[in-house]
């Protein structure tokens, strides 16, 4: 049953080692790709390659804080901005986005069971000019990083420190990221206008497609 | 969409008596009580890289399984089906940005996972080695395949590992959109001319055994995954899997008046399951190994595509950046 | 009178946005960098939306529907340039094609936004956020090959040549140019190639890549009066493919 289906139509990509072309692909499209010539046997791929990566967070609407969502790997954080537009918010709304790079995401430690982070936590701040540090909590494992604020500070210690005295409340806090805000990228007022149509975009939701009338329709001709 | 929670080698399980036993149990423990797994917490050596290799495989699939709809891409008929069709593939390139990123926290860099799937080292679910023929090839993978990735994406976002549910999350909100869109075409082309009704059911013919081949081996073959099920790392059996699935959509094929090629395939009523034909596990072990109609071409088209790609990455590359593991 | 000329100026606009829209749909699943594949991908469909946006006008005024217009017009009455028709070759040429095109298109956008016809007024205020987007992109990317590496600069200069002759085929100008721009609807292909000259001037400028001087080139013609590459009836017979199995079908 059924695997003759495939059968008959077995075909071998046809390529010399090496070497491929792709005349043979169902796909019009592969069939027009050139081919790169020699190829290694074994594909390697530098380490960077792929470049490094950048925190995204993004605010769904104005005066809604701004939530971490995921990452982008982009060669500096104009492109990750570029790409986490579309990557992160090509649905729903978005009224602002803001993409560090992961290495200046600077991290609390974790706590258990219900344990608040600033209950234990004791720090000795740096010294030197004080910078506005971004402040984002996690309340729950599973959930994602919400920014709550700022605060200016002198490093990261001195950061979290003064995210213990402005922050702290009586709801516990697993973990705390501080990011300088001079380290991220952040979309202006100007931007906001690259969000405006998303409500146009129904193509991309499921309300677009609905099928029970046609259903309905068949099934009456059927009974005839 | 993907096909799995299949983990197509057998385990190795022999590390796990070598792991700090109080560890161990806190960290059993923590998935008892529901808790997520974070990237910095203690976890097993073979939780790691059973995960690893999971969200891997979810990952390949998902932009090898771009390939087989993408063929459809430039022909998709009138506007409606064509700014659809974009999106969704545009979404399987999206998913498997979202997985990577996920299995990255784990510690495996995107650039090691991409060569292992280059180089045949990494498998990716079997579904996509199989030829979309016609429209309706591309409407049945729209529909059923993407089904068959739902049962199991549905079950793993209640998993254990953060990450990788948050990842999943996005991805089923996304996967709705696809299956209806997907149950659209078909309803179109079941409804439609006797032309179109020919290409479906043509179309269901041929893909109904690897749809079938789609949740793995039967649980009484399978690779063992009962320390997998406990760290709920796999959270449905095959069996599962596959019964859902039937009982979720064959009926909906049937209203369409299209028949499902399996002489036997019903819901028994004494038992509550569907019986079926049992599918031909040679063929899946074939295609898995590399001898499906399309285990050249999709990984070709993938080199090829990292191929011609790679002048641009080689420019943008800073060579004083450090690679960092990402956050969450 | 006029009304020939809108009908001219809203197929010029919807074949160019969705002849580009198809070949940039090419490279979903292809792309040199997952990321950068979702947003070439996600311009693709806006350009396709664009185009839908400006066909539906068409059918208001009386012309067939979109899927007829898209699907079931021979390549010879198509009115996008030739430039757009052209195949991706490789992606130097994509994003050489991204940025030329899109800048021009922002300033049309622009100046059609003050046209005297509402509807297309409109339409194009409408999209303003999106070719925002693009032109961002397309600058981004330009800025950053045309000055990062022997190799990129070299490909990319190689295409900036290749590119440019049908490039200033966006701006051959309509018998009813005039028309248009003594009705207010458009201030024309003129106007919008002055305006469109500096500003990609101002950006190549930042790069290594050198912009010849446009008396030397010779514009490639036809394409608003459906004088067509070999290349255009290869995309449209492969866009209608499925859909010319059966036109009168519900798809």
């Amino acid at each position: 049953m059924g695997t003759g289906c495939f059968k008959k139509f077995r075909r071998t990509v046809c390529y010399t080692p090496g070497i491929v072309s792709m005349e043979e692909s169902l796909d019009p499209r592969v069939n027009r790709l050139p081919g790169t010539g020699e190829w290694k046997q074994e594909y390697e791929k530098h380490s960077l390659d792929q470049f490094p990566t950048f925190e995204v967070f993004v605010q769904a609407k104005e005066d809604k804080p701004f939530q971490h969502e995921g990452i982008v790997h982009a060669p500096d954080s104009n492109f990750a901005f570029l790409f986490a537009k579309e990557q992160y918010s090509r649905r729903y709304s978005c009224s602002g986005m803001w993409v560090v790079n992961t290495q200046n995401v600077l991290v609390s430690d974790y706590t258990e069971n219900s344990q608040n982070i600033y209950d234990t936590l004791d720090l000795d701040p740096e010294k030197g000019p004080l910078m506005p540090y971004e402040v984002f909590h996690l309340m729950r494992r599973g959930k994602q990083h919400k920014h709550v604020g700022r605060v200016e500070a002198s490093g990261k210690n001195h950061a979290l420190m003064e995210a213990k005295v402005k922050f702290d409340s009586d709801k516990p806090v697993m973990n705390t990221w501080v990011v300088k805000s001079s380290d991220i990228f952040q979309t202006q007022n100007e931007h906001k206008t690259i969000w405006d149509t998303l409500p146009l975009k129904q193509f991309r939701e499921a309300t677009d497609y609905r099928g029970g009338e046609k259903i309905r329709e068949f099934k009456a001709k059927q009974k005839e | 969409m993907y096909g799995g929670g299949n983990i197509f080698e057998p385990l190795d399980k022999s590390n796990i008596k070598d792991e700090d036993p109080v560890k161990l149990a806190e960290f059993e423990a923590r998935i008892e009580r529901g808790e997520k797994i974070e990237p910095t917490d203690w976890m097993p050596q073979l939780y790691r890289k059973q995960l690893i290799r999971m969200i891997e495989q979810h990952a390949h699939s998902e932009i090898i399984g771009a390939l087989p709809e993408g063929t459809w891409i430039t022909r998709a008929p009138g506007f409606k089906r064509k700014l659809a069709l974009m999106a969704k593939v545009q979404d399987e390139v999206g998913h498997a940005q979202l997985l990577y990123s996920a299995a990255e926290t784990l510690g495996k860099s995107r650039e090691q996972m991409i060569n292992d799937l280059i180089n045949g080292k990494s498998k990716y679910s079997n579904i996509f080695n199989y030829p979309a023929y016609t429209w309706a090839d591309c409407s049945f993978i729209s529909w059923l395949v993407d089904a068959g990735a739902i049962v199991n994406q549905v079950a793993n976002s209640k998993g254990s590992y953060g990450p990788y549910c948050r990842a999943l999350e996005r991805i089923c909100i996304e996967e709705s959109f696809h299956l209806k869109y997907g149950h659209h075409c078909v309803i179109h082309l079941a409804t439609g001319t006797p032309t179109q009704q020919k290409m479906m059911q043509e179309a269901i013919n041929r893909w109904w055994p690897p749809m079938m081949h789609f949740f793995g081996p039967p649980d009484k073959i399978s690779v063992h995954t009962e320390v997998l099920m406990k760290w709920k790392v796999k959270m449905a059996t095959n069996d599962e899997c596959r019964q859902q699935f039937l009982d979720m959509y064959v009926p909906k094929i049937w209203e369409l008046g299209l028949t499902v090629p399996d002489p036997i395939i019903n819901k028994n009523q004494e038992t509550g399951k569907w019986d079926f034909s049992e599918p031909d596990w040679e063929e899946f072990k074939r295609v898995i190994n590399g001898d499906g109609p399309c285990n050249k071409e999709r990984l070709a088209v993938r080199r090829m595509a990292e191929e011609r790609g790679k002048w641009v990455r080689d420019a943008l590359r800073n060579s004083e950046e450090q690679y960092v593991t990402p956050l969450a | 009178m006029v009304e020939k000329a809108i009908i001219d100026l809203l197929y010029k606009l919807a074949d160019d946005l969705l002849i580009l829209g198809h070949r940039n749909s090419e490279w979903t699943g292809l792309g040199p960098l997952l990321e950068e594949d979702i947003a070439f991908s996600s311009m693709a469909q806006d350009k396709i939306g664009q185009s839908l946006e400006f066909y539906k006008i068409l059918h208001q005024a009386g012309e067939s529907d979109p899927d007829t217009l898209a699907f079931l017009r021979n390549a010879d009455l198509f009115h996008n340039c030739q430039f757009v028709e052209l195949p991706n070759a490789e992606y130097d040429f994509s994003l050489i094609r991204h940025f030329l095109f899109d800048m021009a298109e922002i300033i049309r956008f622009e100046m059609l936004s003050n046209s005297s016809i509402e509807i297309i007024a409109q339409a194009a205020s409408k999209f303003k956020g999106e070719i925002k987007y693009h032109v961002m992109h397309a600058e981004s990317w330009i800025q950053q090959l045309g000055s990062a590496t022997e190799d990129s600069i070299n490909r990319l200069q190689k295409s900036l040549d290749y590119a440019l002759p049908y490039a200033l085929g966006i701006f051959e100008e309509s018998k009813y140019e005039e028309v248009l721009i003594n009705e207010k609807v458009f201030g024309g292909e003129k106007a919008l190639k002055e305006q469109w000259e500096p500003r990609i001037r101002e950006i190549l400028e930042t790069t290594s890549l050198v912009l010849p001087n446009f008396e030397n080139l010779i514009p490639v013609y036809g394409g608003r009066y459906g004088d067509h590459t070999e290349h255009l009836q290869l995309l449209v017979d492969e866009m209608s493919e499925v859909f010319k199995v059966d036109p009168k079908a519900d798809w």
